[in-house]
């Protein structure tokens, strides 16, 4: 579904993304994590080329994204983004937010939109918020409502960029619910994210990035048990335990 | 001692009432018309000013730079005199027979106006946060349906206050139209002076409608502040 071959970005001289190498299967859920500034931001933000790659070969749903013919604003509308600051458009209630582009971009008859916009809000708990707008939404209501949005336009693969970083710890639970319930769906998910609890219950894979290297790629019962690389061990002692 | 008789009465009724009143309605119907045209262009120009692509970037500068330093008098001056030497010749036709005069003032107050509307506009969006143009570039929205949908809509509710003051600009400024004969507000008062030697009184309520105008429109601008700006704010 997604495969990365020998991937390179630089930011000026930052060298962001360094020779990435990883393939990810349909209906698999893979958990990007590192430290901050390590480029797991970075790359999943290649996936759907709201950053361009440099170098190498990236491969999306059959799409080549180092071709400059492949139509990315096409294949952008096969993929599911959510963002660590929700990023829903605040001129437009809820309902709105999610039936926008199913009806202008997958030209979606509106009722049948509505419909399928309410049925989505359903499944993230929030149909009896389909009018207010997103300013009148707690944190995290406003990314259940992002997700719903994403999950509009039956993406092939979503993508999650840091999805709980912005949220008061109470509302945490409720957003990794929603995407657990979509990883169980058999949804293809990359994550990234600092919850290790999801990342251990829920994902198939762990990719563990620094400095721009994939430096440890292991099944979750093994990268939590026995992180091969150094600061793979630092980095969970951090997330795990915080104070110490 | 002030030697002069006023005489409010001569402009309060009667036949130079009448021209007054048929001044402020070409003043209105100019300036509303000039606003709505100014307005669509200004869109325009300020995402051919946002363009990725550098060729229209640098004719939406250039227009932007060209129309906002130059006198409004001598635009008006250039559509009017100037524009029947450029104009092909059926055009000019055509402008004759419906209100060449209008149109040249028109054409000249759109443009001149067009171009603070498009920076207006342009702020407007600048101030709209980058990841709303990437929240919808993920969705699968094309750079101008994004605009149109999502950030455009967003930054004209900002931009509503300045699009307000620049009506009340070209509502001011519409007065040089009558430079070209145009028979707005400022040229019936200057016919009711030259008529009745009144010039004191055509005058007075010539400023005196503007300011009416322009009172009316600033509180226009609060009432949009205070009730619609705050609910739509607050991200």
């Amino acid at each position: 579904m997604i495969r990365f071959e020998g991937v390179h970005k630089w930011f000026h001289n930052l060298h962001v993304l360094n020779d990435i190498n990883l393939h990810v299967r349909q209906g698999e859920v893979v958990v990007v994590c590192g430290p901050s500034g390590s480029g797991k931001s970075t790359l999943i933000r290649t996936i759907n080329q709201l950053e361009p790659i440099d170098k190498g070969k990236l491969i999306v749903d059959g799409m080549d994204l180092s071709d400059r013919r492949t139509d990315i604003t096409k294949l952008r509308a096969e993929i599911g983004f959510v963002f660590q600051q929700f990023n829903l458009y605040p001129h437009l209630r809820v309902l709105n937010n999610i039936t926008l582009a199913p009806i202008k971009i997958r030209k979606l008859a509106r009722k049948e939109a509505e419909e399928q916009a309410m049925a989505l809000l359903e499944r993230v708990g929030l149909a009896e918020k389909r009018d207010a707008y997103p300013a009148q939404l707690s944190g995290g209501q406003q990314q259940r409502v992002a997700i719903a949005r994403a999950l509009a336009m039956k993406p092939k693969i979503m993508l999650f960029d840091e999805p709980t970083s912005a949220l008061d710890p109470e509302m945490i639970g409720e957003v990794l619910a929603v995407m657990q319930d979509l990883a169980q769906s058999g949804m293809t998910m990359v994550v990234v994210t600092h919850e290790m609890g999801f990342a251990s219950e829920v994902s198939d894979r762990i990719v563990f990035i620094d400095e721009g290297i994939i430096l440890e790629e292991a099944e979750p019962s093994e990268f939590f048990k026995a992180p091969k690389h150094e600061r793979a061990k630092q980095f969970l002692k951090q997330v795990l335990s915080p104070m110490h | 001692m002030l030697n002069y008789d006023f005489d409010w009465a001569i402009i309060t009724s009667g036949r130079y009432f009448e021209w007054l009143m048929a001044g402020v309605y070409t003043t209105v119907q100019l300036s509303v018309v000039s606003i709505v045209l100014a307005f669509l262009l200004g869109l325009i120009i300020a995402v051919m000013r946002m363009s990725h692509v550098s060729p229209i970037r640098w004719f939406a500068y250039a227009y932007l730079e060209f129309t906002r330093n130059t006198p409004l008098l001598v635009q008006i001056f250039f559509w009017y005199f100037g524009s029947y030497q450029v104009l092909p010749r059926f055009i000019n036709e055509w402008l004759v027979t419906w209100n060449f005069e209008f149109a040249a003032a028109v054409i000249a107050l759109t443009i001149y106006t067009s171009a603070f509307i498009a920076e207006d506009i342009r702020s407007g969006v600048r101030s709209i946060p980058r990841e709303q143009m990437e929240a919808a570039r993920s969705s699968g929205f094309t750079f101008l349906r994004a605009m149109q949908y999502i950030i455009l809509p967003q930054a004209v509710r900002i931009t509503i206050p300045p699009l307000i003051n620049q009506f009340l600009n070209l509502t001011k400024n519409s007065s040089l139209a009558m430079t070209i004969g145009v028979a707005e507000l400022t040229y019936q008062a200057r016919q009711v002076e030259s008529y009745t030697f009144k010039g004191y009184e055509a005058f007075t309520a010539a400023t005196i409608v503007y300011l009416g105008m322009s009172l009316v429109i600033a509180a226009l601008v609060n009432i949009y502040n205070r009730k619609v700006l705050a609910t739509v704010k607050g991200r």
